[in-house]
């Protein structure tokens, strides 16, 4: 019998044994995560046991954020495997180092490197390391670490989602050498526009830890998201899957650096639904709502603890359309489609015109923006009629919709996944298409099947709505070029000369005035042969609470300057 | 019993088998893509091909069945293909707090409904009696995300900001942020603070049908010739309710624990969500939208088992209620029959 008492007895510790989840299982390759993270994590504790509690200004240093967002960091800190913004970020700027990072300018700044060279040719690039960066179980980050992360990411097996980074560096070992423990030299076949970019994102991994695993075998390594072993700002403390991650300051961080972080800890939250995300920032339980709704955005600014940071980020907003069907083939009636969409009127009366309007890929944030382009295509519905009736759509039984010279009519299915924003915006284009006698059909489809959709052979749609995020280092050949043409990306389908040979060069022009030019003329292509009606360049806006002082969000990220955002003692909480 | 529990579960084997690889083949068929979720200019197609093969999902489906059939049968789960953990650990991080959420609101769900089902019969047509199946249906046809949303916005954010309430709730998730830096009863309060508005939300949802079951049965029951000879008896009326019609009146709420006794481990799909709960429902979920195949599998497969489970207690349950009721074979597999005669 189970007395009366033991049944509130038992509950209570279920309550207390429901944090213990399950963090051990071998691994199908071979690697135990309790074999490789117990070590590990020994070795970080015991090496962080070593510093003292430092004697720094008790205004600044101490209490804990708390930030909150709708998706996990899946991949983790693992850099072999940067999949996504939000993992790629905490691997830059919170567990990993990068060799550089960029200033609110976009400029290069030492981090990891304190200094680099290049050869006047651009073609050999040589990186000096700090030799004060331990990994967080004491061991020092070196050259060795950086030729290790470089002749992995280059390793197909691996994986590495972004091998182009690498693209024009010399094949096999020529591409890198160790000069000595703390410096490094990449040699390239030819020079490169961006060569400075990929070190800003690709966060170096520790050789100690990981030099031993095959490169297949990487990906699922329990470093990423069981056990972490970084250098950065912060080290890991824990991570209970789809719930939250633990970081705490890491004492050993480097003085010239800024020193331990202001936070004692951070806390990364997993909160899958909008609203809640909204409570929690409302009841000061997160200190920050990563990329908040606009209409939530508009309630945030009512109240006084809260802010809301508003900035121009890298993700472009577009209606990409399959040219591989007859009735989009024709440049002009694509044209005519972006013609009739009142673009400024959707970003107003959606997002309040916080955004940029979009004519091309290239956001307004980057070197090879060009703003004389903003005003190419301006609603103009009589001319997008012209454009249809000489494309020959013209309604010819008066029912209001365009057809054919067969009869076909203008009828054109816009799909994209669940999402409040694309929902208003299909709508939006559905009636102003529509008054030039464009049917447009807006239909829900679920994310992953619309990705198939647009990404398999058969390439099973008409037009699409959908986003991208965009890198610093642009490279558009995945989506427009021809030999592309077949690939996963591009969906559009474009196969256009002039287009291919911009593409072609567009990467390899170190001196950036020319590059400008280049960068415009291939804008223009892209204006005049429209794969895409580019609509805009929303801004991110992050909800935030007033406590966190000194934070930076800018098109670099959310988490650029976390290791100097600080609490005041009066305004921390909990033990 | 036991003879027909063992046989029960013998029996059940190649069916939650077929169950596992019908899910199988029909997750694997159904349209979408584990990667598609990191499509973009950020990631090249030729290294998302190499993704793909390191995640074996470049094999034929019927070579992908084979090791997967293989591996399940050794207890291997396989490995999430968008969490980068081993399934196991997920479902063994995800079980408890599923547990602590719906064994608590399914254990308070039943303690309301049958006590406000049984008030309901006996005062029939009374107003207590309107106004309690006028709660019980409002509850009851009230869409679960909407009446967490709604309890949150009352008893997180207005009772906090709005009200100044010297007692709300945080709005979502298990724990606070400084958990682990709390003592045993500062870590027991905090979990208790997050379980009440999930705890709440499915209570209040799940009481307000059980408590329709009830009356209904109880008012069936209480018609019946053998509570009258109770009462003729002399026996106290709370003894006649209790003891003499409850007991019958609860065959039918039996079937009902049946039913939810899956829910324990499938979790509250919605609640889990919108309380950011990280138990098994949140897990699934997330794992279908993103094509998880081994994560859906293994919990879809755990559903199965929950499902057999629950229909094999509320069978031997039966026999407890009822001690007419006796296990005997049965043509098409075993099954309680009742004993024909009168009490």
């Amino acid at each position: 019998m189970v007395s009366g008492r033991t049944v509130p007895t038992l509950f209570a510790v279920l309550i207390l044994l429901t944090g213990c989840g399950g963090e051990s299982g071998e691994r199908p390759q071979g690697i135990s995560a309790v074999d490789f993270c117990q070590p590990a994590l020994a070795r970080v504790d015991s090496f962080m046991g070593t510093f003292p509690k430092p004697e720094v200004d008790p205004e600044r240093y101490g209490g804990t954020a708390v930030v909150g967002t709708v998706g996990e960091l899946a991949v983790g800190m693992n850099g072999f495997q940067a999949l996504e913004a939000g993992a790629i970020q905490h691997q830059m700027f919170v567990n990993l180092m990068t060799l550089i990072q960029y200033d609110e300018d976009l400029q290069p700044v030492p981090y990891l490197a304190e200094s680099w060279e290049v050869s006047d040719d651009l073609t050999e690039l040589t990186f000096h390391l700090r030799d004060d960066v331990h990994w967080h179980d004491g061991v020092l980050t070196t050259a060795h670490d950086v030729a290790f992360t470089y002749r992995r990411a280059v390793d197909p097996a691996t994986g590495f989602p972004n091998p182009g980074f690498f693209q024009h560096y010399l094949p096999g070992e020529e591409a890198v050498e160790v000069v000595d423990s703390f410096t490094v030299r990449f040699r390239f076949q030819e020079a490169h526009s961006d060569y400075m970019d990929p070190w800003r994102t690709v966060a170096i991994m520790p050789r100690h830890l990981l030099g031993g695993v095959r490169p297949e075998n990487l990906a699922r390594h329990p470093f990423g998201t069981v056990c972490p072993v970084g250098n950065g700002p912060f080290r890991f403390a824990s991570h209970s899957s789809g719930e939250s991650w633990t970081f705490v300051a890491n004492p050993a961080f480097p003085q010239e650096l800024g020193g331990r972080p202001f936070l004692d800890r951070y806390v990364y939250r997993i909160i899958p639904e909008h609203t809640t995300l909204l409570a929690e920032l409302l009841t000061e339980h997160i200190d920050v709502y990563v990329a908040t709704l606009p209409h939530h955005a508009d309630r945030i600014r009512e109240e006084d603890h809260l802010r809301v940071i508003s900035f121009p980020y890298r993700s472009v907003f577009f209606a990409g359309w399959n040219t591989r069907v007859p009735k989009l083939a024709d440049a002009r009636v694509r044209k005519a489609l972006t013609l009739a969409t009142n673009r400024r009127q959707i970003l107003e009366g959606i997002r309040g015109g916080r955004g940029e309007l979009a004519n091309a890929g290239v956001p307004p944030v980057h070197w090879a923006y060009d703003s004389t382009l903003v005003d190419s295509l301006p609603y103009d519905p009589p001319r997008a009629r012209r454009l249809l009736t000489e494309a020959g759509w013209v309604d010819r039984d008066s029912d209001g919709i365009r057809e054919s010279e067969e009869g076909e009519p203008l009828s054109i299915e816009l799909i994209f996944n669940q999402n409040q924003e694309r929902r208003e915006v299909a709508e939006i284009m559905q009636a102003q298409l529509g008054e030039v006698g464009v049917n447009l059909r807006p239909r829900v489809v679920e994310m992953t099947s619309l990705a198939e959709r647009i990404t398999s052979p058969e390439r099973n749609f008409e037009g699409v709505l959908i986003a991208w995020e965009t890198e610093f280092r642009l490279d558009e050949r995945d989506l427009f070029h021809s030999d592309a043409a077949d690939g996963r990306y591009a969906f559009a389908g474009t196969r256009d000369p002039v287009l291919d040979r911009l593409l072609d060069t567009l990467q390899l022009i170190p001196d950036r005035e020319e590059a400008r030019r280049r960068w415009k003329e291939y804008q223009e292509r892209i204006i005049q042969i429209q794969p895409y009606t580019f609509l805009y360049f929303p801004h991110r806006q992050d909800g935030v609470n007033r406590r966190l002082r000194n934070v930076v969000m800018d098109v670099r990220g959310e988490w650029a300057n976390l290791r100097e955002w600080w609490i005041a003692p009066d305004h921390r909480k909990g033990p | 019993m036991l003879s027909y529990a063992l046989r029960r579960i013998l029996y059940a084997i190649p069916l939650v088998l077929g169950v596992a690889t019908i899910l199988f083949f029909v997750l694997n068929l159904a349209p979408g893509d584990p990667l598609a979720l990191y499509m973009g200019p950020g990631v090249s197609p030729e290294a998302m091909e190499r993704i793909r093969q390191n995640l074996g999902l470049d094999q034929s489906l019927p070579v992908r069945y084979g090791r997967w059939l293989l591996a399940f049968l050794q207890g291997d789960f396989g490995y999430s293909l968008t969490r980068n953990q081993p399934v196991r650990d997920l479902i063994l991080g995800a079980l408890p707090p599923t547990l602590l959420l719906t064994g608590g609101a399914v254990a308070l769900a039943f303690l309301m409904g049958i006590a406000l089902g049984v008030v309901q019969a006996v005062r029939q047509y009374s107003a207590l009696d309107s106004l309690l199946s006028a709660l019980a249906l409002f509850f009851y046809s009230m869409p679960s995300f909407w009446l967490a949303i709604m309890l949150i916005l009352i008893f997180s954010v207005n009772a906090r900001n709005l009200w100044g309430w010297p007692v709300h709730f945080p709005p979502s998730g298990m724990t606070s942020a400084g958990h682990d830096l709390m003592g045993f009863w500062g870590q027991l309060k905090d979990r208790a603070a997050h379980l009440v508005l999930p705890t709440l939300s499915l209570t209040l949802v799940l009481a307000g049908g059980i408590a329709r079951y009830v009356r209904t049965s109880m008012l069936e029951v209480i018609r019946q010739d053998y509570v009258r000879t109770a009462r003729a008896k002399g026996l106290p009326e709370h003894r006649v309710i209790l003891t003499h019609a409850l007991r019958n009146a609860l065959i039918p709420v039996i079937t009902l624990f049946g039913i939810y006794f899956p829910f324990l481990l499938s979790g509250a799909v919605f609640i889990e969500h919108v309380f950011s709960w990280p138990g098994m429902g949140k897990l699934l979920v997330d794992a279908i939208l993103q094509r998880d195949y081994p994560v859906v599998l293994a919990g879809s497969f755990l559903f199965a088992v929950m499902v057999v489970v629950g229909n094999l207690l509320a069978d031997l349950l039966y026999g407890w209620v009822d001690p007419r009721i006796r296990y005997g074979r049965h043509p098409g597999g075993p099954r309680p029959t009742a004993r024909s005669g009168t009490a």
